[in-house]
């Protein structure tokens, strides 16, 4: 080679700039040992498509959004977008998103981590989540934004680039150890609110590990007491809201309300963004609710009114004992969904009392009130309800029992339909769910929870009985009711007169009016109200210790007002510490 | 930026002709290739194979794919005329979706979907501005394009003179400018120096615009010695590089700084108290965390500039002088 290996002009003064720079020289280094060995060389062509590539993924400005060109399979919603843009150029990447429920937050943790991994800053990214979140992660990050993350199932994993896990597991040895040596450029936590208690060893533990950017995702950051809000913040940034004797002085009046709340709105409004429905950013469709009163037949009647005093019977000579009355409340409410499922209960009640028991008889007795019933007034309602509005409907119902018994009745009266339930492995529950939207008319489902089960291309529902459960409820709806529903839903909720469903019908519905809206914290309402007893419990004993239909219904009343009271409380204390709607500024 | 359909298309043709990839079918929407086993090795991940194929050096089988470039014209295009009728009725499966839910998928959350085989059991792929196959192939391309040296080609007339062209000797070099605190911007500069006259040129590539370079020595020429030693010359471009970066402005770091500023003091307020704790072991404990929550910090603000280079290489051509 004809190039001198040292000598040239002197150089100049190096220009200094204000910021530290960093050369990379290992370029000169590669031509130079190239040339002393006479190559290898690349290709001009391949050099020059190296360079075009580099111009083509360039991020030529500091606060614009590269990513939504490289999301071909997704178009966030405008308030996702918003959101990501703040937390990314407004917030430096330590935010809460706190969207209330159904609003895409987890698009939202996928936009800004796609962003960060596209300009380069964020390589190394840990996703703490509940175990039964983390697959539902996994797959949403791959096949919506393309990032490759992967759930943790050995020791090994951790140390791919992009790993979600759930938070018990990471926090045990010897993980734990693990997790503590790295340094993640960004940590993301889903259901964050678990976090409120700086006491635990899930808090203590995240506090330890070792950020750059962070999320917290929940969508009920206030639960029951300002200071848990106090302990997320100070995950995300200690200090935020001053210390701790600071925060209780400044802010706290007693443990739920706050002081100076337009202050601290603007404090949080520094670390917290929080769309809630309703308010513009997304147009959830409506809801209509119908509710189909049924009167029983007589046998039914009859095996319903025999059920009750079977059950009060027992009731009262266990001493108003509960915890020994589950099965027998059960009973309660199945009398009110089908024979099949009443019957499987008393089968199971009669394995496990002795045969001489003076029970044995009366459980007969019921079997023999079974036997004579011939048709389910329900069934033949919910056909007629289904045929009615020929089109996809989700039938609910609490009993496996009275599931199997539609399958039957549905098939034998021509109706195409496929059941759902908890037990069923995922693949099953998919093969349904594909089902449902290919080729069968109804669903017949025991479980709303859980991942995964999305219904948005169908819009009317049918609660063939009611879960005392509110949230179970809620779950229920939301299957349907939810981002991508193009249509208004349309809910029935069969219920017959006389028995105690019409009564829970009447709490849900009159009193605390679940089906036309959805109630902001739900679980927060619950988990007040249920400080001291759960709210089916609550249920049960009314139920069992009333006399007379008017007395029950005095009492549901009762209950229904103290929840609505739990309810308007939580609103406030939520618009007191709530910062204001996003308002967009326009940009220049 | 982002990129038209044509020109991902083009980037994509461009390494597969660079790589002397075997095209066995092109639409305007599409290409059916078989891998070169240079794009084999860089494109498939199949490591095993080639580690088989490098230690007992039997003939290797590359995989063929079609990249559709506009799925949509893809599926409108007639397939009938393009494949034999026995082959046709598949590509109607290649627009239903992949069966996703495989034993793996349940376990793990997610495997990348099994291709969606199009005619002649080609896995067929969508190739888009923001695809993974499209990055793959720029990395490939920066991998194999990293160090260039390159001889302008003479014109036939060249060849028949008696005198021999004198050639100049350039070094050329891509820099990659990546300001960085907690948000980020990029800039590229492709500059050139003559290693003869110390001449240096900004815009290198328009310099090389209608040039024909190959790495073959033409005939009937000769190098003009260089004056300046690489190392030398690598100084000159980072100094001339350094210079033009001096000129930007530099607000968005007194920003971050400030920012960074900012939000430290809030944590020194809340540690203030933290920190005269009595307890010795809890007061460490404290400390320890105080520390790394200021080093998290910097990690997040704190502006610098790095420099590095996407492509170098030696370039000659002909002189002008």
């Amino acid at each position: 080679m004809n190039i001198p290996r040292t000598g040239g002009n002197n150089i100049s003064g190096v220009p200094e700039l204000p910021v530290p720079v960093h050369m990379d020289r290992t370029w000169l280094e590669q031509l130079d040992n190239r040339l002393s060995k006479g190559g290898p060389w690349g290709d001009w062509k391949l050099c020059q498509l190296a360079v075009q590539g580099e111009e083509a993924s360039l991020v030529t400005s500091f606060d614009e959004l590269q990513c939504l060109k490289h999301l071909n399979d997704l178009s966030p919603l405008p308030h996702q977008i918003d959101t990501a843009r703040k937390v990314l150029f407004g917030m430096s990447g330590r935010a809460i998103l706190a969207d209330e429920v159904g609003l895409g937050k987890t698009i939202e943790a996928g936009l800004i981590l796609k962003e960060y991994m596209i300009r380069g800053l964020v390589s190394k990214v840990l996703i703490l989540v509940p175990a039964s979140l983390v697959l539902q992660w996994v797959r949403e990050l791959n096949s919506k934004f393309g990032i490759p993350a992967v759930a943790q199932k050995k020791a090994y994993s951790w140390h791919s680039d992009v790993v979600v896990a759930s938070i018990d597991t990471a926090k045990r040895d010897p993980h734990r150890e693990t997790l503590l040596e790295q340094e993640y450029d960004m940590l993301i936590i889903d259901e964050a609110h678990k976090l409120k208690n700086k006491k635990t060893t899930n808090y203590q533990f995240i506090q330890k590990l070792h950020k750059k950017y962070c999320l917290l995702l929940t969508a009920t950051p206030v639960q029951n007491n300002l200071s848990e809000l106090f302990n997320l913040i100070t995950l995300l940034k200690p200090g935020q809201l001053g210390r701790q004797g600071d925060f209780a002085a400044n802010y706290v009046v007693d443990k739920r309300q706050a002081k100076n709340s337009e202050l601290l709105k603007t404090e949080l409004a520094k670390v917290m963004i929080r769309n809630r429905r309703g308010e513009g950013p997304v147009n959830f469709t409506k809801r209509t609710v119908r509710n189909v009163s049924l009167q029983l037949s007589d046998e039914e009647q009859a095996l319903y009114d025999g059920v009750t005093s079977f059950v009060k019977d027992q009731y009262k000579a266990a001493g108003g004992n509960l915890s020994s009355m589950l099965s027998l409340v059960t009973l309660q409410r199945e009398v009110c969904s089908s024979r099949d499922a009443v019957f499987l209960t008393l089968v199971n009640l009669s394995k496990k009392i002795p045969d001489e028991s003076p029970l044995t008889a009366k459980i007969w007795e019921l079997v023999t009130a079974i036997k004579a019933i011939k048709a389910n007034t329900k069934a033949e309602k919910t056909m007629e309800l289904i045929q009615s509005m020929n089109d996809k409907v989700i039938v609910f119902t609490e009993y496996r029992a009275t599931q199997e018994y539609l399958l039957q009745y549905f098939q034998k009266h021509g109706l195409s339909c496929v059941p759902y339930r908890g037990g069923m492995n995922r693949g099953k529950k998919d093969w349904m769910m594909d089902l449902f939207r290919g080729r069968a008319q109804v669903m017949i489902a025991t479980e709303a929870g859980g991942e995964g089960i999305n219904l948005q291309f169908c819009h009317h529902m049918i609660n063939f009985d009611l879960p005392w459960n509110p949230m179970r409820v809620e779950q229920r709806i939301g299957r349907v009711h939810r981002l991508g529903q193009q249509n208004d839903v349309k809910i029935y909720n069969l219920s017959t007169t006389g028995t105690i469903e019409e009564h829970i019908l009447n709490l849900l519905h009159e009193k605390i009016n679940m089906f036309e809206s959805v109630i902001g914290g739900l679980d927060v309402i619950l988990e007040r109200f249920e400080k001291k007893e759960s709210l089916e419990k609550s249920l049960y004993k009314l139920f069992l210790e009333s006399e007379s239909d008017d007395e029950i219904r005095n009492k549901v009343s009762t209950l229904g007002q103290s929840l609505d009271h739990i309810k308007r409380q939580v609103e406030v204390d939520y618009v007191d510490v709530e910062p204001d709607p996003i308002v967009r500024k326009e940009e220049a | 930026m982002s990129l038209t359909v044509e020109q991902v298309q083009q980037q994509i043709m461009t390494y597969l002709e660079a790589t002397e990839c075997n095209i066995i079918e092109k639409s305007p929407y599409h290409v059916t290739v078989k891998l070169s086993p240079q794009a084999d090795r860089q494109l498939t991940n199949r490591p095993y194979y080639w580690g088989f194929v490098d230690r007992t050096g039997v003939d290797p089988e590359t995989l063929s794919f079609t990249f559709v470039f506009e799925p949509d014209k893809y599926a409108s295009i007639d397939h009938h005329s393009l494949h034999s009728a026995s082959l046709a009725n598949t590509a109607n499966a290649a627009t239903h979706p992949p069966q996703q839910d495989s034993i793996l998928s349940r376990y793990f959350g997610f495997v990348p979907p099994v291709n969606r085989v199009g005619p002649g059991r080609i896995p067929r792929e969508d190739v888009t501005y923001g695809s993974s196959r499209l990055q793959q192939i720029w990395a490939a391309a920066r991998q194999e394009g990293a160090c260039v040296y390159l001889f302008e080609q003479t014109s036939p007339l060249q060849r028949d003179t008696i005198f021999s062209a004198a050639y100049e000797p350039w070094l050329g070099v891509c820099f990659k400018v990546e300001m960085a605190c907690d948000v980020k911007r990029e800039e590229l500069h492709f500059l050139g120096m003559s290693l003869v006259s110390g001449q240096i040129v900004t815009h290198f590539p328009d310099q090389l615009a209608g040039i024909e370079l190959s790495p073959r020595l033409p005939e009937n020429i000769h190098v003009i010695p260089a004056s300046y030693a690489l190392p030398a010359a690598a100084q000159e471009l980072e100094t001339e590089l350094l210079t033009e970066l001096a000129l930007r402005d530099y607000s968005w770091a007194e920003e971050a700084k400030e920012r960074q500023v900012n939000e430290l003091a809030v944590l020194d307020v809340y540690y203030e108290d933290l920190l005269t704790e009595q307890d010795e072991e809890n007061q460490m404990a404290i400390r320890e965390q105080y520390e790394k929550r200021r080093q998290e910090m910097t990690w997040q603000f704190e502006p610098k500039v790095n420099i590095s280079a996407i492509t170098c290489g030696l370039f000659h051509l002909r002189s002008t002088h």
